[in-house]
């Protein structure tokens, strides 16, 4: 735990509450600043009757089905919900939101909870896949918690579909060792060295989303054009760039860490995995810009385990659980309560929490790049190429 | 000849070596040897998930198997009788169903089942009496066992009937001189006789069931199979526990080759 | 019970299962092979060529596999033959059942576990450090079509073996006895007497391993890099990432097409060799 402000003028104090009447600062943010956030907690949990209770406090039946990408939870907090509530987790990793789309519209039923990206939301109400949110059945959220920016698209048409789980960045990993000690900067330079001194060192990603995004970055366009000229133009660099590239696969950890690849579009808790075990990678966002993306929890309209699935997301909810998971992922939360929980040195870690001005070229994936034909069709025939 | 042959034998195992060495790597990455440990053992039992994808893969292989040897048996015998039409049209549907590839099989499996599904789930919800959640086709552990079923069933026909047209006529047909029943002399002669075919192909059904991935990615639904799931570990991050599951596997499959191969040898000699 | 009744019984099984699971799975595929790509995936029933004359678009993968799976057919028959020779004819009885199952071994272990040990040996840290070791620098091996060929051979090669070993098992070793006692070279020997008995294990051990590669993922997916293609690739690219299903099955459709013909052939001129049918049908 890091120490708790509790010396605070009288002046400061008002001052504060009088935000938190206004809405500008949150409940949690209020009462840990004032420090009557500690003082509520002992009384909370000296005295049995103020505990919070589970929204899974009835029967919620001995499984739940969880569909998530890898690398992305700490297997412990599994553990301590099926301890909780008696449910067992299971889990299916998946690639690609578009993978997990075409399951889901297969007829995949079976899953409980998902973690969809913030540009999917759109289609998956227009489909009729996703269930609409009960917050009643989630006390462990709190929307004035949350940072807008990574929780918007979780609403579509004013219905609450998710909750922000995780947000990140899309950048590239480079191992500088093989570039005289030097990072690169741009996406331009990321395809020129790959033609270059790195030819058959760089890995692209198996997604079209961040593969064709960063060759239009390359160009100055938008990372999520759909426009025929500018998707000609990005075809014609992937596909002279091929040639020239270690492997297409989202799966770039392996190849970077025992030295076959030098350079990969990466994600940034990836990244930051391999900024730890290995210094000499850094991670680096591409000035022209790139994916900044939300996961968010949500829950399928075929799960035929809802109490259970509300039950998972509320425990995950919960800041003690989220920092667990955070401190295993690598991935920051849009949570200001598990914030404020981080230990200092990730708070202030530059690959997890980069700074605004590199943020602000960064875009969010758009909903149409899930479904145009032309997008879909292109990665396809580079891959096939 | 002889040196070619160590060649050939260092060739294939050479890399089950390197996936067993590495299995007691003490760090956490696959390519780098750190110490000697046993940990990814105790790692691979106690994770929940690859306790539940071994199940599910056993529960598959051995169903799977089951219904193909049983049902397959059955056909083989029923065809043996048959000529005209409908033998031709199961010699052909047996051709097909062998000689797709896996990935055709659950591809169609996906697509084929999913449609049936789409229009049978509102008969079914609307002819269930009121008051009761009416069941719901979908996409599963019976899916992935029907379709690897289809496959292997042909296979064991082909096997059992390999073995029934290697039969000595002259002994059925003296059991029903000796006014045995049809059932009788299927039970009493044919049978011994092929249970070692049938025997062979449950095995060779239960390894291909186990083994198999393509099918399974596209029909398991929301199941995880064994072999699903070291292909996602795979994807991303592997660490020694995928050697370790690999090497345990491995050693099993041994196990159970030697057993098998202990049985057909002694099957062999009864039923000659 | 007439035996007709008692026929029908026992084929029943079976045969509402080759219903459900093959006749009509197939049927939906090739339907929705006419059909279009729906605008958020899927299909929409239609009745247009379209899917048929983009695909063109995937020649690479079908080039692919066309010329890779006849290679790797062809490169494990070329070490598998000498290996089944060397059981048949060259080893005691009391070894040859202990290599035999050294050989059925590897095949009973998962092959995508063993394609995995692949991606470490053609690997920076692998082969390529040895090379390093020994002074030849930057070879690399892991994700090029050598890679995936090393995958399909090692990963074939007991499919391959075992086939040919029966067939020259069955051979009669008192036909090489008299063939040298008449004066016959060993290479003659080989080339008049124990090759042409041994067509048939040949034919269906390449069978076996031609019709496995034709629809083959896993090698490709895990060796290749995602570089090199197999149409077995494009499939699980167009129906689990783009979800184009009507493309997808127009694929589908060609490659049982082109597969059937290609076998179809490849038993014709078998036959012309001398084998029977059912030689190489049983497995």
């Amino acid at each position: 735990m890091t120490k708790t402000i509790d010396h605070i003028s009288k002046k400061e104090f008002m001052e504060k509450l009088e935000s938190y009447r206004k809405g500008s600062i949150t409940r949690r943010h209020f009462l840990n600043v004032t420090g009557l956030g500690a003082a509520a907690a002992v009384m909370g949990a000296s005295v049995p009757g103020l505990r919070p209770q589970p929204a899974y406090a009835g029967d919620i039946g001995d499984r739940v089905v969880l569909a998530t990408w890898p690398n992305y939870h700490d297997l412990a907090n599994f553990d301590a919900f099926t301890e909780a509530t008696g449910a067992h987790v299971q889990v299916n990793v998946f690639g690609s939101n578009e993978e997990m789309l075409a399951k889901l519209q297969a007829g995949a039923t079976g899953w409980d909870v998902y973690v969809p990206t913030n540009y999917t939301f759109e289609d998956y109400v227009k489909e009729d896949l996703i269930e609409p949110l009960d917050t009643s059945m989630l006390p462990n959220y709190d929307a004035s918690a949350f940072d807008a920016r990574y929780a918007e698209a979780g609403s579509v048409n004013g219905k609450l579909y998710g909750v922000p789980k995780n947000w990140g960045s899309t950048g590239m990993a480079v191992n500088t060792k093989h570039n005289g000690g030097n990072a690169i900067s741009s996406w331009r330079e990321f395809f020129d060295i790959t033609m270059g001194k790195f030819s058959g060192r760089t890995i692209v990603h198996d997604y079209q989303l961040t593969t064709i995004g960063s060759a239009l970055n390359a160009f100055g366009y938008s990372f999520n054009s759909v426009d025929e000229k500018e998707l000609a133009d990005a075809e014609k660099l992937l596909i002279d760039v091929k040639p020239h590239l270690f492997a297409i696969t989202s799966d770039y950890q392996p190849g970077m860490r025992n030295g076959d690849a030098w350079l990969t579009i990466c994600w940034s808790g990836d990244g930051k995995q391999l900024n730890t075990d290995i210094p000499e990678i850094a991670y680096v966002l591409g000035k022209e810009g790139g994916e900044i993306w939300s996961d968010y929890w949500a829950i399928p309209k075929s799960s035929e385990r809802k109490a259970a699935a509300y039950a998972l997301i509320n425990f995950m909810l919960d800041p003690n659980v989220n920092v667990k998971e955070v401190l295993a992922h690598g991935y920051p939360t849009a949570d200001s309560r598990t914030y404020d929980q981080l230990p200092e040195e990730l708070k202030n870690d530059p690959i997890i929490f980069p700074a605004q001005e590199l943020l602000s070229p960064l875009e969010f994936g758009a909903a149409v790049t899930l479904t145009d034909p032309n997008r879909a069709e292109l990665m396809a025939r580079f891959k096939s190429a | 000849m002889r040196l070619y042959a160590i060649c050939v034998y260092l060739f294939l195992y050479i890399p089950i070596g390197v996936i067993a060495l590495f299995s007691f790597n003490a760090g956490r990455h696959a390519s780098q040897l750190q110490g000697f440990s046993t940990k990814w053992y105790g790692k691979a039992l106690s994770n929940p998930f690859v306790m539940d994808a071994l199940e599910t893969s056993l529960v598959v292989a051995f169903c799977s198997a089951l219904f193909a040897s049983v049902f397959g048996t059955m056909a083989a015998v029923a065809l043996q009788g048959i000529r005209g039409p409908v033998r031709a049209t199961f010699d052909l549907l047996i051709y097909v169903a062998v000689m797709i590839p896996g990935i055709v099989i659950g591809i169609a499996t996906l697509i084929g089942l999913v449609t049936v599904f789409d229009q049978l789930n509102p008969l079914i919800a609307a002819i269930w009496p009121d008051g009761f959640k009416p069941p719901k086709l979908r996409m599963g552990i019976g899916s992935l066992i029907a379709a690897h079923t289809m496959f292997l069933m042909a296979l064991v026909v082909i096997i059992v009937r390999a073995r029934l047209a290697g039969m000595d006529r002259a002994l059925t047909e003296a059991s029903s001189d000796l006014y045995a029943t049809p059932m009788g002399t299927f039970r009493q002669v044919t049978l011994p006789m092929i249970f070692p075919a049938i025997l062979a192909g449950f095995l060779l059904s239960f390894t291909f069931s186990f083994d198999d991935f393509i099918i399974a990615f596209f029909v398991a639904g929301s199941e995880t199979t064994l072999p699903i799931y070291v292909f996602s570990s795979i994807r991303r991050g592997v660490t020694p526990e995928i050697n370790a599951i690999g090497t345990m596997v491995m050693g099993v499959s041994l196990l159970l080759l030697i057993t098998a191969q202990l049985l057909l040898q002694r099957g062999g000699k009864k039923s000659r | 019970m007439t035996k007709r009744t008692r026929n029908w019984l026992l084929l029943a099984p079976a045969g509402t299962w080759f219903l459900v699971m093959l006749i009509i799975p197939l049927t939906v595929v090739f339907i929705f092979s006419f059909g279009e790509r729906a605008s958020s995936g899927g299909v929409e029933l239609a009745l247009t060529l379209e899917q048929y004359t983009n695909l063109p678009a995937r020649w690479a993968a079908f080039k692919n596999t066309m010329t890779l799976a006849p290679l790797g057919t062809m490169a494990a028959l070329l070490i598998a033959y000498p290996l089944a020779y060397f059981l048949a004819v060259k080893t005691t009885p009391r070894w040859k059942t202990i290599l035999l199952v050294l050989v059925i071994v590897p095949f009973w272990t998962s092959i995508l576990i063993r394609s995995y040990a692949w991606i470490f040996l053609l690997g920076g840290r692998g082969i390529p450090a040895l090379f390093e070791w020994v002074g030849i620098e930057g070879l690399r091996l892991i994700n090029t079509p050598f890679a995936v060929l090393v995958g399909i051979i090692y990963g074939y090669l007991p499919l391959m073996v075992f086939p040919i070993y029966v067939s020259l098992d069955k051979l009669d070793k008192r036909l090489l006895e008299a063939s040298s006692d008449l004066g016959a070279k060993p290479w003659k020997t080989f080339l008049q007497i124990t090759l042409p008995l041994s067509v048939p294990g040949i034919a269906t051990g390449c069978m076996l391993v031609f019709i496995l590669l034709m629809g083959e993922y896993l090698i490709p997916a895990l060796l290749g890099g995602g570089k090199v293609f197999f149409v077995g690739n494009a499939l699980v690219d167009l129906f689990l990432q783009s979800r184009n299903w009507a493309y997808g099955s127009a694929v589908a459709v060609t490659l049982v097409v082109v597969m059937l013909i290609t076998v179809t052939i490849y038993m014709r001129l078998i036959s012309r060799l001398g084998a029977s049918r059912e030689d190489v049908s049983i497995m």
